[in-house]
């Protein structure tokens, strides 16, 4: 995460029309690989990561102006990308399936895009992982993999700090309980 | 925690670095040049509006032409000027016109 100050300066770079598209350049250089990683992990498939990215960068950009002075870009961006990746997984259920019925297709595209000589003990890990309900999956993602505070994530996914210590709490457990359960 | 760190935060897939660095590149152009969605708003608008007037033209002329033919007086209005003389006359005119012969003009014999 880079410092208050210099969000401050993209977020006035951004609100300036004269200065827009070179501060989307930049907030997109600093941001945009964590960005895709973020969505990658939540939709899996890569051809699917790259149409939400492309999608957030253009919400982004679009929505500059809803932007509020207090608000923290990050978890703004985050927010969007987020909501963009679970818009694209809706759109792959079908009539009366919740996102977290695709757990299987999921874990089946992470199989098929998994290289060959990755370590058994990787997409293990990401298997315990998709076998988490899809809010407590991205909540356990934000804090592990781009170790976000509570309260970030708390913005980023509208929940409750106290309820979101608890999926974590509660994600860790299933995470290690799965791990044991494939590897004995 | 530390069982996790073991394993490691690589995620097992493909792309490298660079791949997605030039991923997000493409991405951040093309949202650029993409026309902003206020102008699309705008051009939606303007195409539907203009699609709205040419149906509710298209209804009224239908509407017209459909009265026209039903109602004599807009049908005679709608005739032109030779017809609307030739149904003006009398028979008698008519068999007179259709008798005319130009022989009967003194000036031309």
């Amino acid at each position: 995460m880079k410092t208050e100050k210099e969000q401050t300066r993209l977020q006035q770079m951004l609100a300036d029309p004269q200065q827009r598209n070179e501060g989307f350049r930049e907030l997109m250089k600093l941001y945009g690989e964590q960005l895709y990683w973020h969505i990658r992990r939540i939709v899996i498939g890569h051809d699917d990561a790259e149409d939400v990215l492309q999608e957030t960068c253009i919400k982004i950009l679009g929505s500059i102006d809803t932007l509020k002075d207090d608000s923290k870009l990050t978890s703004w961006i985050y927010s969007i990308a987020t909501r963009e990746s679970l818009t694209m997984l809706r759109r792959q259920t079908r009539l009366f399936q919740s996102i977290d019925d695709l757990r299987p297709t999921l874990a089946n595209r992470l199989e098929a895009e998994t290289p060959m000589d990755t370590q058994a003990t990787e997409v293990l890990f990401q298997k315990a992982l998709l076998s988490l309900p899809t809010q407590q999956r991205i909540a356990f993602n934000l804090r592990y993999y781009d170790e976000m505070s509570y309260d970030d994530i708390a913005r980023i996914t509208g929940k409750n700090v106290n309820t979101l210590k608890s999926n974590y709490h509660f994600a860790t457990e299933k995470i290690k309980k799965y791990i044991q359960q494939h590897t004995s | 925690m530390k069982d996790f760190e073991k394993i490691g935060k690589k995620m097992p897939f493909a792309e490298n670095e660079e791949y997605v660095r030039q991923l997000v590149s493409n991405a951040t152009e093309k949202a650029i040049n993409q026309p902003r969605a206020k102008v699309v708003a705008l051009r939606t608008w303007i195409a539907a509006a203009a699609a709205v007037i040419l149906l509710l033209a298209g209804i009224g002329i239908t509407y017209y032409n459909k009265v026209a033919v039903n109602d004599p007086l807009v049908a005679e209005n709608t005739e032109a000027p030779v017809e609307q003389f030739l149904n003006g006359l009398t028979d008698e005119e008519v068999q007179l016109l259709a008798y005319y012969e130009i022989e009967e003009i003194p000036e031309y014999q």
